[in-house]
């Protein structure tokens, strides 16, 4: 648990701090200054309109770690919401909720978002409603499965019999226990996330320029990857690290969860 | 089995529809006028309002969204994708010959993932926690890390840009394959190795294993006849979930290498809102996706009788 | 008053209820005495609308049983309260959910009578005995006072000495509180010790319905009188005479 509390403490700082500490303005054109090589006062160089790329990488954190856990928290609240129902709400509800979720699974998640985000237009918000709409499926069969283990056990029974309002039993006695594989799930999902969004951003379908995103940085380096083939490394590196930091810190958080199984 | 069998098709029919309702109702609320681009398509770009008018009743645009929905989809249901809003030709034509770019390498990927994977899981799992093991989780994890679109791009800019030894761009001949199938395998291989070695653990730990050793049970037979099966059961699911994941990868690695496979016939089609095009890659796209998993479902039970289903 | 009229259940194609009929008045006590696997907890749980019944119909007073708003007294008596939560938060469940107002005079006589020290409500339920969390189970059984409770096996976790003890409170408690009482029990000791009446429940149909002295003296159906023999053979009836 505590693991995943850094992580997020240091997601959160980077992408909060990160532009304030940016030495340059990540958006400033500066054309005799383009293609610069990494030294001086642009200490990993500068992209093909002279904008300092250690800048646009830390405002980057902003738009690719900010906007992932946006997305993977929306898809985490109506997930939980849609897996409950399906728990607690009978058997129509639950055939409902659950013939919704496969059809949303019968499809490969980044393609969905890849044709959400392209048809309704590029921008911020039909990027988060893409990567939601596709990313709330895996959050819906934990929250199921061990929600349905939950209410057959007594106290929720006795719960249900002393009258408690379905929001107050999901509240007090199916979220405690829910919230740890949900969390596990949700690194899981952080992940995806930047990598989804980045991959938006790279195909064009993401954050549009002149937004420093990780993804659309790559993009922009492409075109100049014989010249300057070192600016295609950092954006590409600052995914890799943020990815496998989350990566591990789930795999982390699973082991000490299934200990504590274990033990009880 | 038979009647195992009516369930699983009876909600891959469920599952198609709604992904067909969900694909038509997302291009109705998409801005612009699709009756536009059609004629515009065919008649150049100044069009008349009868014109227009003419292409929504032919459409069934007029006659709101259940309308227009059948009248895409009775089509479809007989085969039928329809015709491109842009150039009107029919759709299915172009659709197979991306298809035939796609497969071929698709089919390369898997194989090279596995075969990275198994001998890489294999090795690893002969002692659990050596440098061997550890390394092989750790490159694994640095692997599943590393997306598809960046190491496509370090692979043009290390074999095509500096050395110049492989083809970067287009299909042309079998070397154009050579580096995107590359990108698609590493990953696979990544994430393969990560499932196969916990299934083989997984596998070996089963409390039944112990006592084979106990009667002396020759140790590659155990590894046959006990691990083998169960370490399959996993694998099959995991081509399940890989499949997701080998075609997310090949859009991204087609576009980078420039490929007139699936993926850039639908990132192409969205960008020139091509939406007959979209819709059919959609279409075809879930029913590879559903077929696969009706396999998979199948295979599931015939390894495992036991088995209800994956999402218990 | 509990009606239970022609009431089945089915499950996965078999029967486990079929036509089951009876009624128990207030301030009463049935014991549903039978072997494992007769039907008893599906009993409970189709009065208390837990299992859906084919047919049949249940009532309280003639309204929904639903309506009087009756507790339940488990078998497993921590099992009945969230382990992260203060038995105390769980308690005030009923008094919460039902809007009730907590009479202070009222918990401290309940606690009293049932040996419930007040100490004990801030602990979970792991971390008090079998015999005390039980002893709480019934205390959130009756907070809210309602007209009927069912006990499913309320003794069968608990050691001899322990058994003995809860069931005197229970009948102590009903003699207090004035509720009707529908004890699931597989110890025909018990139920004839502790009830007016003694339904015989078998691969779920009713097989004698009796008042408890008039069974325990002359049985009307073999299987009655096997259960009863038994009884007398393993001392349970004697202990309670």
């Amino acid at each position: 648990m505590r693991s995943v509390g850094v992580l997020v403490v240091v997601c959160l700082l980077l992408a909060v701090f990160g532009p304030m500490v940016a030495p340059h303005d990540p958006t400033a054109i500066n054309i005799p200054n383009r293609l610069r090589s990494p030294g001086g006062a642009w200490l990993l160089g500068t992209d093909a309109l002279g904008r300092d790329i250690l800048s646009r990488l830390l405002h980057g954190a902003r738009w690719s770690l900010g906007l992932a856990f946006v997305v993977s928290l929306l898809g985490l609240i109506i997930g939980t919401v849609i897996g409950l129902i399906a728990a607690q709400g009978g058997r129509l509800a639950d055939w409902i909720a659950m013939r919704t979720t496969d059809t949303f699974l019968a499809f490969p998640e980044l393609i969905a978002a890849v044709v959400i985000a392209g048809v309704l237009g590029a921008g911020t918000e039909t990027l988060i409603f893409a990567l939601t709409v596709t990313g709330w499926m895996r959050y819906a069969r934990v929250a199921r499965g061990i929600g349905l283990s939950v209410s057959s056990r007594g106290y929720v029974v006795q719960a249900r019999l002393a009258g408690l309002s379905p929001l107050a039993i999901a509240r007090w006695h199916y979220l405690p226990s829910l919230l740890p594989s949900l969390t596990v799930v949700w690194t899981g999902m952080l992940a995806r996330a930047i990598l989804g969004i980045s991959t938006l951003g790279f195909l064009g379908f993401g954050v549009q320029p002149p937004m420093p995103e990780w993804g659309t940085m790559l993009l922009d380096a492409r075109i100049h990857m014989r010249s300057t083939p070192l600016q295609m490394i950092w954006p590409g590196l600052a995914v890799v690290l943020s990815v496998l930091a989350i990566n591990l810190a789930g795999d982390a958080l699973r082991d000490a969860l299934a200990e504590q199984d274990a033990k009880e | 089995m038979i009647r195992i069998f009516a369930g699983l098709l009876a909600r891959a029919v469920v599952v198609l529809t709604g992904t067909a309702l969900a694909t038509f109702a997302l291009l109705w609320h998409a801005p612009g006028d699709p009756a536009l681009s059609i004629a515009q398509a065919r008649y150049g770009t100044v069009v008349s309002k009868e014109v227009l008018d003419f292409i929504r009743a032919e459409a069934g645009f007029d006659d709101g969204f259940w309308t227009a929905f059948w009248a895409w989809l009775a089509p479809l249901i007989q085969g039928d994708f329809g015709q491109s809003s842009v150039n009107g030709r029919d759709v299915w034509p172009d659709l197979l010959t991306a298809m035939s770019y796609t497969f071929p390498l698709a089919l390369v990927s898997l194989g090279l993932g596995l075969a990275v994977s198994v001998p890489l899981a294999l090795i690893a799992t002969r002692r659990p926690g050596s440098w061997m093991d550890r390394s092989a989780v750790a490159l694994a994890s640095v692997g599943v890390a590393i997306p598809a679109f960046w190491l496509g791009q370090l692979l043009i800019l290390l074999f095509a840009v500096q050395l110049g030894w492989l083809p970067a761009m287009g299909a042309e001949r079998t070397a154009h394959s050579i580096l995107p199938a590359m990108t698609l395998g590493f990953g696979l291989a990544a994430s393969l190795t990560r499932i196969l070695r916990s299934g083989i653990l997984e596998a070996r730990g089963q409390s039944f294993l112990p006592a084979f050793h106990r009667r002396g049970v020759a140790q590659r037979n155990i590894a046959r006849d006990h691990v083998a099966p169960h370490a399959a059961v996993p694998v099959v699911t995991v081509l399940g979930l890989e499949l997701a994941f080998l075609l997310e990868g090949l859009v991204v690695v087609e576009v980078i290498f420039a490929r007139p496979g699936l993926g850039s016939f639908l990132v192409n089609a969205i960008f020139a809102r091509d939406f007959p095009k979209v819709q059919a890659m959609v279409i075809l796209a879930a029913v590879i996706f559903v077929v696969v998993n009706l396999l998979i479902d199948l295979i599931y039970r015939i390894l495992d009788p036991r088995m209800d289903g994956r999402d218990a | 008053m509990l009606k239970v009229e022609n009431i089945s259940v089915r499950r996965g194609g078999a029967t486990t209820l079929k036509d089951v009929s009876f009624s128990l008045a207030a301030e009463r006590t049935l014991a549903v005495v039978g072997e494992s696997g007769a039907g008893k907890s599906t009993l409970i749980g189709a009065i208390l609308g837990l299992v859906r019944c084919a047919s049949g119909r249940v009532s309280w007073n003639d309204e929904p049983v639903g309506k009087c708003r009756p507790a339940l007294v488990m078998q497993e008596p921590r099992a009945a309260f969230n382990p992260r939560l203060s038995l105390c938060r769980s308690l005030m469940e009923p008094i919460m959910a039902q809007k009730l107002v907590m009479d202070a005079s009222r918990l401290d006589r309940l606690c009293q009578s049932l040996e419930v020290h007040l100490d004990l409500l801030d602990r979970r339920p792991d971390q008090v005995s079998i015999g005390q969390a039980q002893r709480v189970g019934i205390l959130r059984a009756l907070i809210a006072a309602p007209p009927l409770v069912l006990f499913d096996e309320p003794l069968s976790a608990l050691d001899a000495v322990t058994q003995k003890h809860t069931a005197r409170l229970i009948a102590d408690m009903q003699a207090q509180e004035g509720f009707a009482a529908l004890i699931v029990t597989h110890d025909l000791g018990y139920a004839a010790a502790f009830a007016d009446e003694i339904a015989v429940l078998r691969a779920g149909q009713i097989e004698e319905f009796a008042a408890a002295q008039a069974f325990v003296e002359e049985p009307q159906t073999d299987y009655g009188r096997t259960l009863r023999d038994a009884a007398f053979a393993l001392g349970a009836l004697e202990r309670v005479a």
